[in-house]
This record gives C-alpha cells, sequence and structure tokens, in this order.
C-alpha cells in the first residue's frame, strides 16, 4: 500500500534511525512510503497558541491534499499535533504503531528470535495519552517481545514521563525522571519516541537503548546486533 | 489584559469551562513534577484561573511540567491542564535560549535544524553543563548541510 510519510524534524537529525528503521520496516512489508512535499515542522510542544500550533500541521495537510489518504506520522508529537489539526477527518493520520498487528506480526520474516533477552517496552506519554490521540492497542511493544520469544519486565514504568521536553529547559528534571524509569526497568529499554529515546540515551550510561524498529529489524535479519 | 486571561484565550478555554472541575485533585496525585519533590497542585492553577487571579513564573508547574498528560488521563472531565501550561509559559515569557533558537530555526527553513539550534544555544548548553553529554549524542545523531534541510 501507498502512504503518506510525514518524517518531522527529528527524524531526518537525532532520530535518523528510526527513519531508517520505519523505511526498511514498510519496505520489507511491502509498503511504500512517499513524502508530504516541502513539509514544514509541526510545531511540537514549543507553542503556546493553540491555533499557532494547529496552522503549521494545517499547512502540511494542505500539501497532502489530493496526493494521500493516509499519512503515516512515527514521532509521537507529530503525530498528536498532525491528528488534531485534521478537524474534519479527511485523511487517516496513523502512528505506525497502530499498524504492527498480528496479521503484520504473523507475515514478518522471522530470521531470529529474542530468545534469553529481557526487555522493557517504553512508550512514554505521547503515544499513550491523551486517550483520543493514543494508539490503539498499548501492549503492542509487549506482543511482539513475547510472540518472538523475548522476555518483558518493568511493567511498571512503561508509561512514565522520562521528562525529554525539559532536557533543554531544566536538565535536571530529565536527569531525575529518566533516573526513575531506568532503575525500575531491566535489560535492553525499547522506545518509539525520539524524544524518549534521547532522554534514556543521555542518562542510560551502559544500559542498552534501542527503537522498536530495531528489534523488528534485528528480528527480520536486517541488523545483526541490536 | 491580565496575563491570565490571555492565557486562557490562547488554550481556546473559557473560564466557566474550569467551574465543572470537582476539586478532587487526581491531577496533582499523578503530576510527574510531583516526583520531582516540588510541590505541584494542577487544581490551584485552575482554580486560580477561574477565579481570575494571577499565576507566576515560579510556580512548579509552570516551570517544570513536562507535558505528559498523565493529569489529563485521570482527570473526570480531560481537562488538558498541559496546554494550559504552555499557554502560561507563552504569556509570561518564560521562554528559555533552545526554545528561542527552536523558534528561529523554524523561521529559516521552516524546520528544525539541529546544528543551527545547537550553535544558537551554545553559550546555555556550556553553563547548563550539557557538553559532558555530546559524545554520547554523537553516537547516533545524524548529520546533514543546512542546504539539505529540506530534503523533499
Amino acid at each position: 500500500m501507498d502512504y503518506g510519510y510525514y518524517p518531522g524534524c527529528s527524524l531526518t537529525g537525532s532520530a535518523h534511525k528510526l527513519d531508517k528503521g520505519i523505511r526498511k520496516v514498510f519496505e520489507k512489508q511491502g509498503h511504500t512510503l512517499k513524502e508530504i512535499p516541502d513539509w514544514n515542522c509541526c510545531g511540537a510542544f514549543e507553542y503556546g497558541n493553540r491555533n499557532e500550533l494547529a496552522d503549521f500541521s494545517k499547512k502540511n495537510l494542505e500539501k497532502a491534499k489530493g496526493l494521500f489518504s493516509e499519512i503515516i506520522a512515527p514521532c509521537p508529537a507529530c503525530y498528536k499535533n498532525l491528528k488534531e489539526a485534521d478537524e474534519k477527518r479527511e485523511f487517516a493520520v496513523t502512528h505506525p504503531m497502530d499498524l504492527f498487528d498480528d496479521a503484520f506480526f504473523s507475515s514478518m520474516k522471522q530470521a531470529r528470535d529474542l530468545k534469553g533477552q529481557v526487555f522493557t517496552p517504553y512508550y512514554g506519554c505521547i503515544l499513550l495519552r491523551p486517550k483520543e490521540t493514543s494508539i490503539k492497542n498499548d501492549t503492542v511493544m509487549e506482543e511482539a517481545i513475547t510472540r518472538f520469544g523475548g522476555e518483558v519486565a518493568g511493567e511498571t514504568v512503561k508509561d512514565k514521563c522520562c521528562g525529554g521536553n525539559q532536557v533543554f529547559i531544566n536538565k535536571f528534571v530529565t536527569e531525575k525522571l529518566s533516573l526513575l524509569v531506568l532503575e525500575k526497568s531491566q535489560g535492553t529499554i525499547v522506545v518509539f519516541c525520539p524524544l524518549c529515546h534521547m532522554a534514556m540515551k543521555t542518562f542510560s550510561g551502559p544500559r542498552k537503548v534501542v527503537y522498536f524498529t530495531d528489534l523488528l529489524l534485528y528480528i527480520m535479519g536486517e541488523t545483526s546486533a541490536l | 489584559m491580565q496575563t491570565t486571561d490571555r492565557a486562557l484565550e490562547l488554550t481556546g478555554y473559557q473560564r466557566q469551562d474550569f467551574s465543572v472541575c470537582l476539586g478532587c485533585k487526581i491531577c496533582a496525585s499523578v503530576c510527574t513534577v510531583n516526583d520531582l519533590s516540588f510541590n505541584s497542585n494542577p487544581q490551584d492553577i485552575l482554580q486560580r484561573l477561574f477565579l481570575g487571579r494571577e499565576i507566576a513564573a515560579e510556580e512548579p508547574l509552570v516551570r517544570f511540567c513536562t507535558g505528559c498528560y498523565r493529569c489529563t488521563g485521570a482527570c473526570p472531565w480531560n481537562i488538558r491542564i498541559p496546554e494550559v501550561v504552555r499557554a502560561l509559559r507563552e504569556t509570561l515569557s518564560t521562554e528559555s535560549p533552545f526554545e528561542k533558537a527552536f523558534k528561529a530555526s523554524l523561521q529559516i527553513w521552516g524546520r528544525v535544524y539541529e546544528p543551527y539550534v545547537l550553535m544558537r544555544a551554545v553559550p546555555f548548553l556550556l553553563k547548563g553543563g550539557y557538553i559532558k553529554h555530546m559524545s554520547r549524542w554523537m553516537e547516533y545523531m545524524g548529520f546533514h548541510l543546512p542546504h539539505k534541510v529540506k530534503r523533499t
């Protein structure tokens, strides 16, 4: 299937691994992602004026008009902003997590399993809240990990806040909140949000932090190590 | 105009919208800011907005809200407190140098070009002790030249 694709700013820089991962996972499954031409930043959470913020995403939707009916936005902030700006529901703004269902995992070419490895799935905030824009299945990462033989740990931290939003405002906030998450988690931390990834990576020390797409590609045999 | 009124205008909420607040303080019980050992009571902020009282920029919730929406998820009325806080920050002009650089990048490219944002925020990054994290960030950050900001 052809999807419209809105990578967002992070995925062109600090989260380029997530961008590459998403593109590859979709390609492997026979889908095509086409970027919205000349897209602009969604404004993330930096604007206090509701209308000003919505206008960024409305511009993006305007650029997608006539080209796509379904838009994939991997970054949770972009996804939330786009979905909320689409007031008339002209598009299906979809988060990739909502496409990782049973049928998806069954059709996945499995080259490796996760036996003997422990993972803490960490969703963070915006994938799960507010409920109007949350992903449909809030246990999708756990299902994937168990399905492919891995062990799930750290269930209590999955929806805690990493404080990533404050990393360049009050660093100690992010440090303290991320450490709370890290303390109560075990094994490899699996994230989806670029901001969670950054916060966890900055304060995780030797602990492994991977994107969920990295995990899928590892199972598919595309990458040799996590 | 009072800052509280201006902030409300930015959120799209009206004063009377907060009259439904039951005062249950479940927002305070789930608030991430309280994990930091600061006293944050979002319900108090809502009440003050409802009564048209001023709110100080030093308020822990205004300073440290991470926008986690735990309060909204728990609130019987789904009041979006993080968006109220963002509007308060805007009206109280509490932008950090990083946020200023973020917005400046949008003015130039329409997107966030991270090397530019980091360069502009260098004095702040030096003072804030961020440099020690640089090597970690280099492990996973991608870099591209400014003329490639708009790839599409």
